[in-house]
């Protein structure tokens, strides 16, 4: 058969012509030539003959050509348009960037894969949302607490007024109520209380200010005319509080100015919670009269929910307008409170429109200097520096988020370490997985997807699993941030102005939390994916030795998925172990008397109307009788107990200095000491002529000691006696007289001072942590709260206590019924709460890594089945082969541990200010979380060693 | 037999009559002619392959490769739509064409 196509190829020539094109022709013309010869041999002709016929068929090639050419050129126009709209169309239809469709697929398909293995699902979403879920707990705590906005208008023209000085000034008496920041003592000082003097003055400049909202302390008051006596606190606040922050009313109106005159009716405000919860949310409050402390008082409205307090935290039951004061107050507060050196009003203003705080700080600090150092009796010198600032009130109030700020920032901490370690664990379970999917990868990847196309879809299991995990987060952070809360308002003597809420911030961190998770863990897998050898795997070559190349790579990152798991465990073990130690620590200190078997508890007796010296031999009656309970020791009371509410302090002058000493103060009456067990070191304990001296007069403000000029006997403790009489026997000196000090210094009191009648062990006062402060005790036999000493659970004594009160005649409620160890516990309520709520996490911490260690132990035995089957094949024992897997679980736990223990010795630094008697680099807690971990360890190794045992050699080594 | 104007002028028409009622392929279309005109028409593969080619251009025809086992693959080629609309016109100019040339060819019996 001659080459018909090779014939053509050199008689044909069309010029212009695409290769493909010509090829084309050339093929059609050869298979008819071919077809032709094919015809003529049939018909009978010789090859020669038939050839010559076929070859006749063209006669003219240079003829063809043309025809065909000028054909071509018209074909080629119509191809090439063709050609180019399907080219279009497949390009759209394939598009450059169509997301939605890609992504709709992506997540079909990972559904299906998800699906496929059930088991790894649903550990690796419950994994996610215990991280996600103990993450969103905390940021809606800290939503609450630090974040969320003050609930007052226009926040941003509210300023606090806070004083500063590089020496404190010498106010006679300042309160404070945990509102702002203060600092007493000695060296720099600042504070947000200050004098109704000031208050006046400032309140002239209303070029600067439009409004003020200025408040004070709120007194705890028997509140009676609903229902049985009951307990409510009330804060005082001026008449245009309310008006001033913007606040609204939900139920009838909030206080006014004309409120707040002398001569305007009694009137109150009540908090909207405790209208729901005292008098079940009823709006016919409105206009009904309670009575505080048998004074009856009118409710007018109550506010806005939102609206629970201004110092966040600081929550109050009621608010009323200061000139009821005035009535309220039993003789133990006069009138010295208009003093200039009584520092006791918060100061809130609103900057009037166009009034910037720069030009408002300025004024108001000229004016608050002027007032201290140009004043007719100075307070501070003019060196003292003593100046306003005005604070934006959102920072400036810090109330109750002070103390909650540290451990929020440390427990943040804590679960975002928990949540690495939750992304380490599923990323584990993903990359063991990931080898069951090679052979699937390879496969579309050799069809012609992208290295890209897999990683995404990869990517998008992940997030899918992550997102999965941080919707069931949330529902588990919704419950256990209200447990929480729960918590802590049980365990704290005030009440939390903080309500948990899943709101915006909250969920756009969840949201941004699983989003970055999915990828973090996700991209391991993710990256493996992409750089998979294809052919290799296609052919499913056996692992011959063990783990084979690729094989290798895989573990290593598995290896150091759970070493870093484990270092994590340990740093999160580490502050665990710190805070409980801490803990410890606070809960067997020695505070300087015995807390053991105390039980306190107040009785308010002003609804009696006992004033002066009755009230004072009301109290010694009640002492009597309670000490005769059966199991009561001894009974006294003091002003307040200690260790329970801060502390007070009082300024005094020493001879020949001219500076002011600060100093403790605690006014306590017959009993305190015997029955705190605070033994007397020298000198003498009150007598009954040191009370009754001590006493105020009948109806006056002065006491009987301003009257007769004597100092008040005191009792000083072992630090006053260092600090201030170093190496003398203080007994019978006397201190602060000459100056018209003392407790009691107002004009017309004389005031003279003190003399040391006995010296006292040190004892803790305001609170555990700081060195007991210099601490003077006065006689004062006019009340306060109870104290007995018990011979066994003091809780048992209540009920004789409240039988005893009873009988007294008098209709009295028992108040802050506690023992001793219960208020130190309130006080240490940060300590517990960081140790309890770290535990927990360490201890989740610890079960995800070692369910990792696991996890990881596991796989390996199983891939190792055939190497083991070898080995037990050659002589190895069982007990060789559960060392070998247990030792490879330990070097890892080791390694981790060593990591671990490097990491923590730096993070606890964070923990510093919150440690108690124990350092960050405690090699005791050190160790003992290590072992803890090992022996958890040892057991999570134990599981798939003992399965690597039970290998049978013979079916491992024909396992493939 | 019939001269070449009037063959080339036809040949198209006769194409695509043929392709009316099935696909063919090439030479198997000029063999058809052949026997349907009795051998009077007859068509060279270098003169038919250049029609095919044209009527493909005017998208008249479509062709296609078909390959069978053992055999080498051939094109076939079909009538398209706007084949069949364009024949059923030529059809009738055809009609016309003949029976004016007729007239003209007839010796005039004046």
């Amino acid at each position: 058969m001659p080459d018909w196509a090779q014939y053509v190829r050199q008689n044909l020539g069309v010029p212009r012509v695409q290769p493909e094109r010509e090829a084309e022709m050339v093929e059609e013309l050869a298979g008819q030539l071919e077809q032709a010869y094919a015809e003529a041999i049939e018909r009978g002709m010789s090859p020669a003959q038939a050839e010559t016929a076929a070859r006749q068929h063209v006669a003219d090639w240079a003829a063809l050509a043309t025809e065909v050419g000028r054909s071509e050129r018209g074909r080629e126009s119509t191809l090439s348009t063709l050609q180019r709209e399907a080219e279009d169309r497949d390009a759209a239809r394939r598009g450059a960037f169509s997301p939605l469709t890609d992504l709709r697929q992506d997540l079909r398909y990972a559904f299906r894969v998800l699906a496929k293995s059930r088991g790894l699902t649903i550990v690796a979403v419950l994994t996610m949302a215990l991280g996600i879920g103990a993450n969103t707990a905390i940021f809606s705590l800290l939503d609450a607490v630090m974040l969320r906005s003050l609930p007052v208008s226009r926040p941003q023209e509210v300023v606090l007024l806070q004083w500063t000085a590089l020496r404190h000034p010498a106010y006679q008496s300042v309160v404070a109520y945990g509102d702002c920041e203060m600092k007493g003592g000695t060296g720099p000082a600042t504070g947000c209380t200050l004098s109704k003097a000031f208050l006046e003055q400032v309140r002239a400049k209303t070029d600067l200010f439009s409004g003020f909202a200025t408040f004070s302390y709120s007194r705890p008051m028997i509140l009676s005319g609903n229902g049985p006596a009951s307990r409510a606190t009330a804060q005082y606040v001026s008449g245009d509080y309310f008006g001033t922050l913007g606040v609204r009313a939900a139920v009838g109106r909030l206080l006014l100015p004309a409120d707040d005159t002398p001569q305007a009716p009694a009137v109150a405000v009540l908090n909207y919670g405790y209208w729901q919860g005292t008098f079940g949310g009823d709006p016919a409050v409105v206009g009904r009269t309670i009575h505080l402390q048998d004074l009856p008082f009118t409710i007018v409205g109550v506010a806005e929910p939102s609206f629970v307090s201004l110092t966040p935290g600081n929550a109050d039951d009621m608010w009323i307008p200061f000139a009821q004061r005035g009535r309220l107050e039993p003789v133990k507060y006069p009138e010295r409170l208009e003093e200039a050196g009584s520092w006791w009003l918060v100061i809130v203003a609103r900057l009037r429109p166009g009034v910037s705080r720069a030009q408002a700080e300025g004024a108001v600090s000229q004016l608050f200097f002027n007032h201290l150092v140009h004043a007719p009796k100075p307070l501070a010198k003019a060196e003292d520096a003593p100046a306003i600032r005005l604070l934006p009130v959102q920072t400036g109030l810090t109330g109750y988020r002070r103390e909650l700020s540290k451990p929020l920032n440390v427990l943040m901490v804590a679960v975002a370490i928990l949540l690495l370690i939750a992304c380490a664990n599923v990323a584990g379970l993903l990359l063991a997985r990931a080898k069951g999917r090679e052979k699937e990868i390879a496969v579309r990847l050799a069809l012609g997807a992208s290295r890209g196309r897999i990683a995404r879809q990869l990517l998008t299991e992940s997030l899918s699993i992550s997102v999965a995990g941080g919707v069931l987060g949330i529902a588990m952070a919704f419950w256990s941030a209200r447990a929480l809360l729960i918590f802590l308002t049980s365990t704290n003597p005030r009440a939390l102005g903080f309500s948990v809420r899943i709101d915006l911030p909250v969920l756009a961190f969840t949201a941004c939390a699983s989003m970055l998770t999915g990828v973090l863990f996700g991209l391991a897998p993710a990256l493996r994916s992409m750089h998979l050898d294809l052919l290799p795997t296609l052919k499913e070559e056996p692992n011959l030795s063990g783990p084979g190349a690729a094989g290798r790579g895989r573990w290593k990152s598995g290896a150091v998925l759970v070493v870093g798991q484990v270092a994590l465990t340990i740093v999160v073990l580490m502050g665990a172990g710190l805070m409980v130690r801490t803990l410890r620590n606070l809960r067997s200190l020695d505070p300087g008397f015995q807390p053991a078997n105390v039980l306190t508890f107040g009785v308010d007796p002003t609804l009696t109307g006992l004033r002066g010296d009755r009230l004072g031999q009301f109290y010694r009656e009640m002492r009597g009788r309670f000490s005769e309970i059966p199991g009561v020791l001894s009974a006294g009371y003091s002003d307040i107990a200690l260790l329970s509410n801060g502390n007070w302090m009082i300024g005094f002058h020493l001879e020949g200095r001219s500076e002011v000493q600060m100093a403790d103060q605690l006014a306590v009456g017959p009993g305190f000491f015997a029955t705190m067990g605070m033994p007397i070191l020298a000198g003498r304990e009150f007598a009954a002529a040191d009370y009754s001296e001590a006493a105020w007069e009948p109806g006056g403000p002065c006491r009987n000691t301003d009257r007769t000029n004597t100092p008040m006997a005191a009792i000083v403790n072992e630090s006053f006696v260092r600090t201030f009489f170093p190496k003398t026997n203080p007994v019978g000196l006397r201190f602060g007289s000459g100056h018209g000090e003392g407790p009691d210094a107002t004009e017309g009191c004389a005031s003279p001072g003190w003399e040391i009648i006995g010296v006292t062990r040190d004892a803790k006062y305001g609170d555990l942590r700081t060195e007991v402060h210099p601490t003077i005790y006065e006689p004062d036999g006019s009340g306060g709260i109870f104290e007995l000493r018990t011979t066994g659970d003091p809780r048992a004594a209540i009920a004789a206590v409240r039988g005893v009160v009873e009988r007294s005649g008098y209709d009295l409620p028992l108040y802050e019924v506690k023992t001793q160890t219960q208020i130190i516990d309130e006080l240490l309520f940060q300590e517990r709460l960081l140790a309890r709520l770290s535990t927990f996490f360490g201890l989740l911490a610890l079960l995800l890594a070692s369910v990792g260690l696991y996890g990881l132990l596991s796989y390996e035995v199983t891939q190792g089945t055939r190497e083991v089957g070898i080995r037990m094949a050659l002589g190895a024992q069982r007990g060789d082969v559960l060392r070998r897997v247990v030792s490879r679980g330990i070097a890892l736990v080791g390694a981790g541990a060593v990591l671990g223990a490097a990491t923590s010795l730096g993070v606890a630094r964070f923990l510093g200010s919150m440690l108690f008697e124990v350092k960050p680099s405690d090699p005791f807690t050190l160790a003992g979380v290590v072992l803890l971990f090992l022996l958890v360890a040892l057991i999570a190794c134990y599981i798939p060693a003992r399965r690597a045992t039970r290998v049978d050699p013979l079916v491992s080594l024909r396992y493939e | 037999m019939f001269n070449r104007e009037l063959k080339k002028g036809s040949a198209e028409f006769l194409v695509l009559s043929l392709l009316e009622a099935r696909p063919r392929h090439g030479y198997d279309i000029g063999k058809r002619i052949e026997a349907r005109s009795k051998g009077r028409i007859q068509f060279r593969i270098g003169s038919l392959y250049p029609i095919l080619c044209r009527l493909e251009d005017r998208s008249l025809i479509a062709g296609r490769w078909v390959e069978r086992t053992g055999e080498r693959r051939r094109r076939y080629y079909r009538l398209t739509a706007a084949g069949r609309k364009f024949l059923a016109a030529q059809r009738g100019t055809w009609g016309e064409f003949v029976l004016t040339i007729n007239r003209i060819v007839r010796p005039d019996h004046a």
